[in-house]
């Protein structure tokens, strides 16, 4: 059996012959692996709230627009406004292919993928080409247009949407079905936080960091910018097509004016300014802030759709680097690897 | 012969900023480029190290073509450059400033993060900022990060360093220390140095070799002390006081 003791600082864990120490100070609370056991067991305490376990899916599949984009906001060094345009490539691939031919998710699965690769390299010239706020526009309107294409063609079913899409898995209690899928979404979104971060921490997040920085030195410091960049966007557009094969997946209805409109871009805004610029845990701080909050301001009624974009306006003004970002200005040597040199 | 460039043109618009200018570089010499304001000093230097592409001409190094080469290729052939206003990466700590050159000037795939690290404090103590390895770049004072661009330089292990006015900003004591740096770098590394500089005495001093470029062209080339008394030069750069 575990048996635990109290030394001083430390919990000690022996289980047989094996010893785990904790050590009890605030600085090691800040282990990644303690938020995402306390998530793990949200699914379980609300497990009779269905609507809950919704919320809970949709802060991880924010979560899974976030985290990738924090890596592409440094890894191309310029902001994309229109992340949700590959939402929308990965959810109509998945929406249509199970609609018309009747395709379970794991069909869908790899067609949404080479889609999105597809299309993230088509548009991955535009990180060498466009400069700046160019870049930024491009993005802005590329979900716009697409959003025009999906209400001129009945193939996309128009503003009604795709619906009677395939579910993620069919299991006889309805409870353990949406309980499971939400675990699903936690677990896409912790794999999502763990190729992110192990990509940000090695030499390919230093890349990152340097083509952000000051793209030109890096260039002539021997970087091949054009590469890693290219590498980055396409590598986060098929991420965050992929979270759109899960949203149609997840909810069984895809519809290009919930995810395609300036409204969604302004919740991704609003997460990546509450988790701080291109910081994959503040990512997901600020998913579960923006679900939180419109759960909250769906009480005002439709003064809703005025308070959201106000207080974005006020979070933009005010906190430039996040509510998670002003936490971790304190604590900048983390931000990167750095290595401590005995004397 | 390690850098040749061979009438090589720059224009911007109607003005043209390097005018078939020629010249070579011999491998281990550290050679001034002197020149008036707006004379096309920078803008050579760009060409070389590939920012700027040349109109015509041909520049080459190590025996190989470079004209019109991306950065990063003529980086990765031996060539870097420092900045006359530095230009370090601002949210990043001196040590990890080292390390990206580490990482890129050389193709290695294997190198641990550690490793690079290891290798850039290396650098870093080379240019007395081992101290302030953990401090964000732009907390660095002026001459700090003269020194780290320097480091940075030399972390891509390079053949030929572009030096572009060094002594812009420092005080006496602050450039007799860059002075001291640079000296100390062509003996342990063996660079060849290009070096736009302002300050006539420490041309004088430290350099083998003048080029001396005005309104795009080169005027004259030669020993310091021939190239300081020619009367075209007085005319051009230095004025007739010191004359």
């Amino acid at each position: 059996m575990v048996r635990v003791e109290h030394k001083r600082a430390l919990l000690v864990f022996r289980f047989g012959d094996k010893k785990f120490e904790w050590p009890i100070e605030p600085r090691y609370w800040r282990n990644p692996m303690i938020g995402i056991g306390l998530l793990a067991l949200l699914p379980l305490i609300f497990h009779s709230k269905a609507d809950f376990l919704s919320l809970f899916a949709t802060a991880n599949i924010y979560a899974c627009i976030a985290i990738p984009l924090g890596w592409q906001i440094t890894g191309i060094g310029r902001m994309n406004f229109g992340p949700q345009f590959f939402v929308g490539v990965g959810g109509y691939a998945a929406g249509l292919l199970s609609v018309h031919f009747g395709w379970g998710p794991w069909q869908t699965f790899p067609i949404a993928l080479v889609v999105g690769l597809l299309f993230g390299i088509i548009l991955s010239p535009l990180t060498t080409i466009a400069k700046g706020l160019y870049f930024s526009l491009i993005t802005l309107i590329l979900p716009l247009i697409f959003l025009e294409i999906t209400c001129y063609f009945r193939i996309f079913q128009g503003e009604t949407g795709l619906y009677g899409i395939a579910p993620l898995i069919m299991l006889e209690s309805i409870k353990t079905e949406y309980m499971v899928s939400g675990y699903f979404s936690l677990a896409m979104m912790i794999m999502y936080l763990f190729i992110v971060q192990k990509v940000l921490s090695s030499r390919v997040g230093l890349y990152a960091a340097a083509i952000n920085d000051d793209e030109e030195v890096a260039d002539s410091l021997g970087l091949n910018i054009k590469k890693w960049k290219i590498l980055a966007f396409v590598i986060t557009s098929v991420m965050i097509t992929m979270t759109g094969w899960f949203a149609a997946h997840y909810f069984g209805t895809f519809a290009g004016v919930t995810y395609l409109h300036l409204p969604f871009m302004l919740k991704i805004l609003l997460m990546v300014m509450v988790g701080g610029r291109g910081d994959i845990y503040g990512a997901i701080y600020g998913a579960y802030f923006v679900v939180i909050l419109e759960k909250v301001l769906t009480i005002t009624g439709s003064v809703n759709y005025i308070l959201f974009p106000l207080i974005l306006m006020i979070l933009l003004l005010t906190l430039r680097e996040g509510l998670y970002g002003i936490y971790r200005k304190h604590r900048y040597r983390e931000y990167y690897p750095t290595m401590r040199v005995r004397k | 012969m390690l850098l040749q460039a061979v009438e090589v043109s720059k224009i911007f618009g109607g003005l043209r900023a390097v005018d078939n200018v020629s010249f070579s570089i011999e491998t281990g010499e550290i050679v001034g480029l002197i020149g008036p304001n707006g004379a096309g000093k920078t803008t050579l230097m760009n060409l070389i190290s590939g920012n700027l592409k040349p109109e015509n001409g041909r520049i080459e190094f190590n025996g190989q073509d470079i004209t019109g080469c991306e950065p990063n290729k003529i980086c990765r052939s031996g060539v870097s450059r420092t900045y006359q206003i530095p230009r370090p990466f601002p949210d990043m700590t001196a040590l990890l400033n080292v390390a990206v050159g580490v990482f890129c000037g050389k193709h290695r795939p294997h190198m641990s993060l550690g490793d690079a690290m290891l290798d850039a404090s290396h650098f870093l103590e080379f240019v007395g900022l081992f101290g302030k390895r953990n401090t964000l770049a732009r907390d660095l004072s002026l001459f700090e990060l003269r020194a780290l661009e320097m480091a940075r330089a030399l972390a891509t292990t390079p053949k030929f360093i572009l030096i572009d006015e060094v002594m812009a900003g420092l005080n006496q004591y602050e450039g007799k220390r860059a002075v001291r740096l640079i000296r100390k770098m062509v003996e342990e590394f063996h660079v060849t140095i290009l070096w736009i500089e302002h300050v006539m005495k420490i041309i004088m001093e430290a350099t083998q070799r003048v080029i001396v470029l005005h309104h795009g062209e080169l005027i004259r080339s030669g020993i310091p002390a021939d190239v300081v008394n020619d009367p075209l030069v007085i005319e051009a750069y230095l004025g007739e006081k010191i004359a």
